[in-house]
């Protein structure tokens, strides 16, 4: 098994730490699929109760000048590692201001990822960091439970208003209760809904858009009006929005 | 006795030291003489040991004189024997940035009589806040070490100390700092290896065109306690002035030095010890168990700056699972000098050549009439700063384990008497 990658462009390098940073406050530990195009940071929590999964994919081409790997065989071309979230994040937020920074695989007593960083210091002599983070292989037999979410059909999905605002409101709805009520509908409201044995309350996001139905058939007979409602932990849906970092383009909530 | 006053901002800089003195230890001696007034502070498995030096020009003013007391037979001259705990001074000078703003004028003063010292914060709106801190009677501890002796010096701009920290997480314990003529690399060490697993392996190199000054007379690798070089870079970053690094070969105490016209701080810190190859007997796996790092050795007088060897009579153990002590301020004349050895829980590695390691043993620092006693040791060593006071010591070899007087010394283990 060899990967050997490396990010020489700072926007790509800034991009890369923060999407690290946000896995690194969504899981402790998460697996690293590496495949010859994508990058794939999985956690998957097999919870009955609300668990959370998660399934992060980075086109390697948009980040790497670089990208070599050669998977476990020929038929199965892809590393599975388990690591730290935060070891990784930590290390790459040493490299801020890099010249150049590369990945490999290694073995140093035991498999690591080594991410070395070329700085440049004031005085135009360049440093060398080195991380050396620890991390265990995968074995095969356990890849089937990493593999891709297939997404559940939806009754209504609608985009997210500015993840910040949400975050806020969830934060203090937070206080009063540890469920969450999330309805939503096609003609493109959101209201998040607190409800306790004192008190009610309610935000109401309004004109938010709705993505393009995937199956026509299903909602067609849907009335726009008509919420669709979930109930999930407050606190988990808390962890996901505070760990936004990279400000999306789109956020998509499916019920 | 002790009379000084400072302004807004250099009572940043004089918390600063008592901050990055915290580091080190719970308690921290105030020490004035005709020199300026130093702070020390010395950690209580005397492995660690730092000294801030506030020259006179420092201060608004200065003042000092020592107190004599008249005994039956004959009058001595003692220096104020200061000892302050951390947590009660440490609050005092909690939020700098505000002191600096607020603070017009400070004034710190002793009143000997009521065992007390007087810090006095002048502050904007005609406001007047007064700490009365008591203090105990402690003879202060002072390291002798030649720094300039080293074979290896570095002078390095603090900023440049803070990129390399920012690498390492807060629960690593030690680094390593490896020198050669062409390279210096700062990186993580641990002895445990089931560590090694777990947590990120770190390193940085930093090229020799980096330092303000660097000299290397021989390639060396030190590992020493990562919390207390956090502590002296913080002092430095509100100094503004470059750090200065001596050291020699592992084992030799290190010293952390930044000076400035008005103030000189020294910080010295033990520095762990070669493995050796060989299997060592319990007997000298207990000697050498605490002679894990290169102790800084206390003694209440300079003298004997023997490098006689370590004997098999020399103090007993204090294994590994013995929590650093605290120097405990003994008050009343016992005479106990509390043996305060490094157990320190990092120290792992077995240093079996017990004679050739330079270990120490502590005395203590109390002034304890004819009860100290002198261990042999190593190079380095702490003395009573007011080094006027005659003290004679009986060399004693004491057994490993002695019954304490006093309880405190209950508490230390293979303490003599």
């Amino acid at each position: 098994m060899k990967f050997r990658a490396k990010i020489v462009d700072a926007a790509c390098l800034n991009h890369f730490t923060r999407v690290s940073a946000m896995i690194a406050k969504l899981a402790k530990t998460c697996a690293l699929r590496i495949s010859p195009q994508k990058l794939n940071f999985i956690l998957s929590d097999k919870v009955a109760s609300g668990g959370v999964s998660m399934w992060c994919e980075l086109e390697q081409e948009n980040f790497f000048s670089e990208f070599q790997m050669e998977g476990v065989s020929t038929e199965n071309n892809a590393i599975y590692l388990e690591l730290t979230s935060e070891n990784l994040s930590r290390a790459l937020k040493t490299a801020q201001n890099a010249r150049a920074l590369k990945v490999k695989l290694t073995n140093k007593h035991f498999p690591c990822l080594t991410v070395s960083i070329e700085l440049l210091s004031v005085s135009s002599s360049s440093r060398i960091v080195t991380h050396d983070i620890p991390v265990k292989v995968i074995p095969r037999k356990l890849w089937k439970d990493l593999q891709e979410p297939t997404v559940p059909d939806s009754d209504v999905s609608v985009y997210l208003p500015v993840l910040k605002t949400m975050k806020s409101v969830v934060e203090k709805m937070r206080n009063l209760s540890n469920h969450l009520i999330i309805e939503a509908n096609l003609s493109g409201d959101l209201n998040l809904k607190i409800e306790t044995e004192l008190v009610c309350v309610t935000t109401h996001f309004k004109d938010l858009g709705n993505p393009p139905l995937a199956s026509e058939d299903a909602s067609q007979d849907r009335d726009p009006a008509q919420m669709a409602e979930v109930h999930i932990d407050i606190r988990k849906l808390l962890q996901f929005l505070a760990g936004q970092q990279v400000n999306p383009t789109r956020a998509v909530c499916k019920e | 006795m002790l009379k000084c006053g400072m302004s807004g901002s250099q009572v940043k800089v004089f918390g600063k030291a008592i901050q990055a003195l915290s580091r080190i230890s719970d308690e921290l001696w105030l020490d004035p003489s005709e020199k300026g007034l130093a702070l020390r502070s010395v950690n209580s498995c005397r492995s660690a040991y730092g000294c801030v030096l506030f020259s006179p020009l420092f201060f608004q003013h200065y003042q000092w004189s020592t107190s004599v007391k008249v005994n039956e037979n004959d009058s001595t001259t003692s220096n104020l024997n200061c000892k302050l705990g951390m947590k009660s001074i440490l609050p005092i000078f909690r939020c700098l940035n505000s002191l600096e703003r607020n603070v017009e004028n400070c004034r710190i003063f002793t009143r000997s009589d009521q065992c007390k010292v007087v810090i006095q914060f002048f502050c904007r709106h005609g406001i007047r806040r007064t700490h009365n801190v008591c203090f105990q009677e402690s003879q202060p501890l002072q390291v002798i070490f030649e720094k300039n002796m080293c074979s290896n010096t570095l002078v390095i701009q603090p900023r440049v100390l803070a990129e390399a920290v920012v690498l390492f997480t807060s629960s690593q314990e030690e680094v390593t700092l490896a020198v050669t003529p062409l390279s210096v690399c700062l990186k993580s060490s641990s002895d445990e290896p089931m560590d090694l697993t777990n947590s990120v392996y770190s390193e940085m190199f930093v090229g020799p065109e980096e330092f303000d000054f660097f000299q290397i007379g021989v390639d060396t690798e030190i590992t020493f306690c990562f919390k207390e070089l956090k502590g002296m870079l913080t002092f430095s970053e509100a100094t503004h002035a470059p750090i200065a690094i001596h050291f020699d070969f592992p084992g030799k105490p290190m010293a952390l030095s930044i000076d400035d016209m008005l103030l000189e701080a020294n910080f010295i810190l033990a520095t762990l010890a070669d493995e050796p190859s060989r299997a060592s007997s319990p007997q000298s796996l207990c000697l050498s168990q605490k002679q894990k790092r290169s102790d800084l050795m206390c003694s209440p007088n300079n003298n004997s700056k023997t490098g006689k060897n370590v004997t098999s009579k020399a103090p007993g153990c204090i294994l590994r699972k013995t929590a650093p002590k605290r120097l405990h301020p003994n008050e009343t004349q016992t005479d106990v000098p509390a043996l305060e050895n490094c157990g320190s829980p990092i120290m792992k590695r077995v240093n079996g050549d017990i004679s050739e390691v330079p270990e120490s043993s502590v005395s203590d620092t109390e002034e304890m009439p004819g009860s100290s006693y002198l261990r042999k040791f190593s190079c380095m060593f702490f003395g009573a700063v007011s080094s006027d006071q005659q003290e004679h010591f009986n060399h004693r070899f004491d057994s490993l384990a002695t019954a304490s007087d006093t309880e405190e010394d209950m508490n230390n283990v293979g303490c003599r008497k």
